[in-house]
């Protein structure tokens, strides 16, 4: 483990280092997608102020502006993806020049991703989370979250990278298949922000729906963990949510080594 | 496994199946679903065995199959039939061990990272390959002097120069050293300088660790600097596998004498295969004025060289005499062009 560690370790801290350089566009595009939740924030407080005040889809106005922002915070650490640096690889016909080398293809795509994860955390999750403590004490007067919700967060959110990255690994697949990534891919996002409950809580679809959605591992991706942070589970209820993330993980890792492995029997590769 | 044998290659063949890709979104989930596949058999049912410390000429006209089956034995391309060993493993089954056995210089392309220095690269390079630091030391010490990488070992891979680059992919392809080194087309791109490096450089690793080199090349010169033997490839099937001299003692056979003489027009005219006591069409004959010379052109197998050039002094007055074997590359070219 500590060897695989240090083998794998330099994929992040490059991935980290990469971001560092590029720190112009990163904070246009701070800038750009900080735009989402304000607007959301703003509809929001309009949808609540029209209908009087009370619960909507089991949230409180107070809870919904807190689920805004932290839904922004933990789809920015959760969306960190594999399947465009698979695309590119195979566009390129660069996998060749990682399966000549004693390392596992998939391990090293995940901690590059990991070290976008981190490079996201420290800009601009962590401020964008600060901020909403403090107006959620100073403003909402609700007090900050208790610590037992925050590290139970940690957790669940770590357990939501994995199981995106994962499932973004087996999407990655689709581009042995297809030249059309592109599209795939706007196709996917736009779907993942439904079901993962980025765009609108999942609690307030019908009742069917909801049952669908929870059967699916993007409700798992974003909603999990904020109604996590939100003490929204307790108990069993609690349990059964993060054992259902585990089991996520481990069956979309099982998926994947599948899927890699019909793959590579068949794969083809460009150039040369 | 007998034994010393590296590489054990058995009727080996790839048939590339490629599902057509389509074009758009509707291409898209076409390409899932669709059952129309081009086949191109790319290798074809190909045998050989390869000794440890061999430097082994992999030649063939473009699209012959030479890159598959460096694919193939590399672990990243499954063979349709056939077995491959690699120092007792089979790279298809265990990649990753294999991966450690082996060093890979694919000259079309890189196999370092772009945006890294190239001290970077060899830095995750010693991690992946679990290189201990004295062995990495030694190691980038020698790869220094024969390479002489730190010339540019601070600059971004992107920012290196073709020659740069090679020399570069060459040093991290043996950083572990490994027993077994795939070269694709090293010299590709090179002035003189650095292909005569490179070769010194090849040449020198096998010496110094006994290294197996597999090597494919367009440049004859490769061949004739490095290898003793060769393998043939045409069209995905084995046609030559031996030695270099065998080669030219099976195909080169021409030989040619050039003759500086007095008067080119006399010499010319001479009856040469009377005196010989050979039919006329045994040898060619040309003259040039310019130069004064006289070219006869011959198979050795029905002229002795000797014999011609004693005739000639002996009817003519010869002030200088030149003797050429056939080049290999003409001997490859006839071979290629022969089978096509
Ligand atoms: N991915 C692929 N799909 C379909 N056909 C392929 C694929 N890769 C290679 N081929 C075909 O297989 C044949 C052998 O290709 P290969 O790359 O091995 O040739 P090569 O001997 O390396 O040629 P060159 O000297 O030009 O590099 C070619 O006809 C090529 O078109
Ligand atoms: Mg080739």
């Amino acid at each position: 483990m500590r060897r695989r560690l240090k083998v794998y370790m330099p994929f992040l801290e490059n991935q980290f280092k990469r971001n560092l350089a590029y720190k112009g566009s990163f904070y246009l595009f701070i800038l750009t997608s900080l735009f989402g939740p304000f607007i959301s924030y703003y509809l929001w407080s309009a949808i609540y102020g029209s209908s009087g005040g009370g619960m909507l889809g089991g949230l409180t106005q107070s809870e919904m502006i807190i689920y805004v922002f932290m839904s922004y915070v933990t789809s920015s650490l959760v969306t960190v993806g594999v399947s465009d640096a698979i695309s590119d690889d195979v566009m390129e016909g660069t996998v060749a020049m990682t399966l000549i080398k004693p390392i596992d293809y998939r391990m090293r795509l995940i901690f590059m991703a990991l070290g976008e994860a981190l490079y996201r955390f420290l800009a601009p999750v962590i401020f964008v989370w600060i901020g909403l403590e403090i107006y959620k004490a100073a403003v909402l007067g609700l007090g900050v979250t208790p610590v037992i919700n925050i590290l139970l967060y940690i957790l669940s959110v770590i357990m939501s990278i994995f199981i995106h990255l994962l499932f973004d690994f087996c999407f990655g697949m689709v581009a042995f298949v297809t030249t059309y990534m592109f599209g795939m891919n706007m196709a996917k996002e736009a779907l993942l922000g439904f079901l993962s409950g980025q765009l609108i809580p999942i609690s307030f679809f019908p009742q069917v729906l909801q049952q669908i959605f929870e059967f699916l591992p993007f409700s798992s991706m974003i909603y999990v963990p904020v109604m996590v942070y939100l003490g929204k589970y307790s108990g069993m209820e609690l349990a059964f949510v993060l054992g259902r993330q585990l089991l996520w993980i481990v069956l979309l890792y099982a998926f994947g080594s599948y899927l890699w492995s019909r793959i590579t029997k068949r794969l083809i590769v460009l150039g040369g | 496994m007998s034994e010393n044998s590296m590489i054990e290659v058995r009727h080996i063949c790839k048939e590339f199946v490629s599902a057509k890709k389509y074009p758009g979104l509707k291409g898209a989930f076409k390409g899932l679903i669709s059952r129309e596949k081009t086949h191109k058999l790319a290798v074809d049912d190909i045998s050989f065995t390869i000794k440890e410390g061999e430097i082994v000429g992999y030649i063939g006209s473009n699209g012959a199959g030479k890159s598959t089956t460096i694919k193939m034995m590399t672990g990243i391309l499954t063979p349709t039939k056939g077995t491959c060993l690699v120092n007792g493993i089979d790279p298809c089954r265990n990649r990753k061990k294999n991966a450690q056995n082996i060093g890979v210089v694919f000259g079309q392309r890189t196999q370092l990272w772009w945006d890294l220095p190239l001290s970077e690269s060899f830095t995750i390079l010693k991690e992946i390959y679990n290189v201990s630091d004295k062995d990495y030391e030694e190691r980038m010490e020698f790869l220094n002097r024969v390479l002489g990488l730190e010339e540019f070992f601070a600059q971004p891979v992107r920012n290196l120069s073709l020659g740069q680059r090679m020399r570069a992919d060459l040093g991290a392809a043996l950083l572990h050293n490994p027993p077994v080194l795939y070269l694709d087309e090293p010299t590709i791109g090179l002035d003189l300088v650095v292909k005569d490096n490179i070769r010194a450089a090849i040449k020198e690793i096998n010496e110094k660790y006994h290294t197996t080199v597999i090597l494919t090349t367009h440049d004859i010169e490769d061949i004739e600097e490095l290898c003793s033997r060769i393998l043939i490839i045409d069209q995905g099937k084995l046609i030559y596998d031996g030695s270099l001299t065998d080669l030219k003692e099976r195909y080169g056979t021409r030989r040619k004498v050039v003759m500086e003489v007095q008067d080119t027009e006399q010499a010319k005219r001479l009856p040469l295969n009377e005196y010989l006591g050979v039919a006329k069409d045994a040898y060619e004959t040309q003259a040039d004025q310019d130069s004064s010379t006289i070219t006869i052109s011959f198979d050795k197998n029905h002229l002795q060289v000797s014999d011609v050039i004693e005739q000639m002094m002996r009817h003519t007055q010869v002030k200088d005499i030149k003797i050429f074997e056939t080049e290999l590359a003409e001997i490859v070219k006839a071979i290629y062009k022969h089978s096509a």
